[in-house]
């Protein structure tokens, strides 16, 4: 007999029993687990203390060379202003042109580099001969910086957006590439023989083995991808380009206006975390199975 | 739809070839006439079995029990079909699978396979697993092996899983749900290479029991692999023992237990009796083994 339960205990038995949350119940659950861990106070207080520092060497202590650089109050009473003292704000339309145009060149770059680093590292990863073909290649081209092509993309391509699109994608590629190569090796050779035991063809082993066993590993390597997207593209800007984040940046250097070059740097890293975000959302809507497998494994 | 029209219809869409009277897939025989298998890893060749023949009848739960990394599981991949075969052949119901004009044997779903760290594709649901294999071969819609795969879960005690993946499960459950993936095929020979070694004592009995009652239902021929000398007899027909590397055939004991078994056979004077001829046969090669200190070939 359970009669020397407490009230409380009871409450928590049932509460067992009851379903447990999904969607958005189950992230306002979560919240509401951190708010009674350090965590978020943690993260909190951590913010805090970098501001802090920084405001200190630039505004506060005006430390020699730091006092070079706008401090966290110069560039937040700009980036803030109707009319911004040093022309960029969140409410000027150039501040937006500026993303805008960096956004777009990310996405076509990062959509061509998926489009043919993915098939191309799952060949490379399923077929030897294919593997045989591209990799050495592939190893001598991939360590070459991707500064390094500047002077040969603006000889290819022309006008702006051109080089720029094309240094971004062919930095994204290779990541994409090696990675999803490394993410069919990585499936165990058992899958292949199951596979192979229950009748399949090769399309069906391609299918409903090769890619979904080295989506783990691709996924992995698009956010990194992405990342490397971002820095190629910056570069690209600052040498060839007329808009975007790398060329705002630049351009405030150029002119001596410094808040500018700060709003454009914080502002890339919002963005580029942003969008590393949702290609791993995207990469959990499309792995339930793998996200099931982690969260039974506490992580 | 209930389940004697489900039964009836299932029936009927298979070749007669395959099933008997009630419904139940017929086991086959396999002869294994002295194989020979050479390794050549790396220029040196590691000859891993040696002249072996063994004569397994249709129907039959053959345990074939030997010292670690001693070449069973290169018997059961020249089986399946995985890879070639030096020297000898092997025959599947009469019918050549391996042997002189053809060093390997063609994979197909006669042999099914369950492996020793498990295989269900962990991005598949457990149903979506089952179902996979009459889908590629074409013999059923998508929607009619859906829904055969269930039944079979069901019949498996696994009916509330099989929306879930194989990494949602226990490991019990999932090799269980393995072993439906393969029955499903309705395969002429099981071919499982030590399914239950991870596996704690109290989950690898609920497993015995499930596979007795799986082969009392379908009659499969079993060709099982395990290092568990108390697992042998009490799942098989016959306990093969074989020798440390090169493998080939030491000893045969027959297992005179009568079926259906259950836990109690297992403290009767026989099994007791059984035992000891076999662990007499596998200390001895596992001693040789140990001296011998080479390491396990894959």
């Amino acid at each position: 007999m359970t009669t020397t339960l407490n009230p409380e205990s009871t409450a928590d038995v049932q509460s067992v029993r009851k379903q447990a949350p999904t969607g958005l119940a189950l992230v306002w659950y979560r919240f509401k687990k951190s708010l009674v861990t350090p965590q978020p106070y943690l993260t909190f207080v951590g913010i805090f203390l970098w501001l802090f520092l920084y405001w200190l060497l630039c505004e506060g202590l005006k430390v020699d060379r730091f006092d070079k650089i706008p401090g966290p109050i110069a560039v937040a009473k700009d980036w803030f202003s109707t009319t911004p003292f040093q022309g960029i704000s969140i409410f000027t339309e150039d501040y937006y042109n500026h993303i805008m145009v960096s956004c777009r060149r990310i996405l076509i770059a990062f959509t061509l580099a998926t489009g043919i680093g993915v098939p191309l590292g799952l060949f490379m990863g399923w077929s030897k001969k294919v593997r045989d073909y591209t990799f050495p290649i592939l190893e001598i081209l991939r360590p070459i910086p991707i500064l390094a092509w500047v002077p040969l993309a603006i000889l290819m391509f022309p006008g702006f957006e051109g080089p720029v699109i094309f240094l971004a994608t062919l930095a994204s590629l290779f990541v994409t590439t090696l990675n999803t190569m490394l993410g069919v090796q990585s499936i165990d050779e058992s899958y292949f023989r199951a596979a192979g035991c229950l009748g399949s063809s090769n399309w069906n082993i391609f299918t409903n083995v090769v890619v979904p066993g080295a989506l783990p590993f691709v996924f992995t390597g698009l956010q990194i991808s992405i990342g490397v997207a971002w820095f190629s593209l910056v570069a690209a800007e600052m040498v060839s380009g007329d808009h975007g984040l790398g060329y705002l940046i630049v351009d405030s250097y150029m002119n001596n206006v410094t808040v500018p070059m700060v709003i454009g740097m914080i502002t890339l890293g919002f963005v580029g975390w942003f969008t590393s975000a949702l290609v791993r959302i995207a990469g959990n809507r499309l792995m339930q199975w793998h996200v099931k497998a982690l969260a039974l494994q506490g992580r | 739809m209930n389940d004697m029209t489900m039964n009836s219809r299932l029936a009927a869409d298979t070749p007669p070839t395959a099933q008997s009277g009630n419904g139940a897939p017929m086991g086959g025989s396999i002869s294994i006439r002295n194989v020979t298998k050479i390794y050549d890893p790396e220029g040196v060749n590691v000859c891993a079995v040696d002249d072996c023949s063994m004569e397994i009848a249709a129907g039959e739960v053959c345990m074939i029990v030997g010292p670690s990394g001693c070449g069973k599981t290169t018997l059961l991949n020249a089986i399946a079909g995985f890879h070639s075969i030096t020297a000898g052949e092997i025959l599947l119901n009469g019918e050549l699978l391996c042997g002189p004009p053809k060093p390997k044997a063609t994979q197909g779903a006669d042999r099914m396979v369950v492996f020793q760290n498990g295989a269900l594709f962990p991005w598949k649901t457990l149903a979506e697993n089952v179902a996979y294999g009459p889908i590629v071969q074409g013999r059923m819609g998508k929607a009619e092996a859906k829904e055969k795969a269930y039944h079979m879960l069901a019949e498996a005690g696994l009916g509330d899983f099989g929306d879930k993946y194989p990494g949602e499960v226990s490991s019990g459950m999932a090799r269980r749900a393995e072993i439906v993936r393969a029955l499903i095929n309705e395969p002429k020979v099981l071919l499982l290479d030590e399914p239950y070694r991870a596996m704690d004592a109290l989950t690898k009995s609920i497993m015995h029991e499930s596979l007795l009652e799986t082969y009392d239902r379908t009659k499969v021929t079993i060709f099982f692999i395990t290092h568990d000398l108390e697992e042998a007899i009490f799942l098989g027909d016959k306990v093969h023992i074989v020798t440390t590397r090169p493998c080939s055939l030491k000893k045969t004991v027959d297992v005179t237990i009568p079926r259906p078994r259950t836990y109690e056979s297992l403290s009767s004077e026989t099994f007791r009796e059984l035992m000891e001829e076999v662990n007499e046969a596998v200390h001895e090669e596992a001693v040789k083994a140990f001296q011998a200190g080479e390491r396990e070939l894959a």
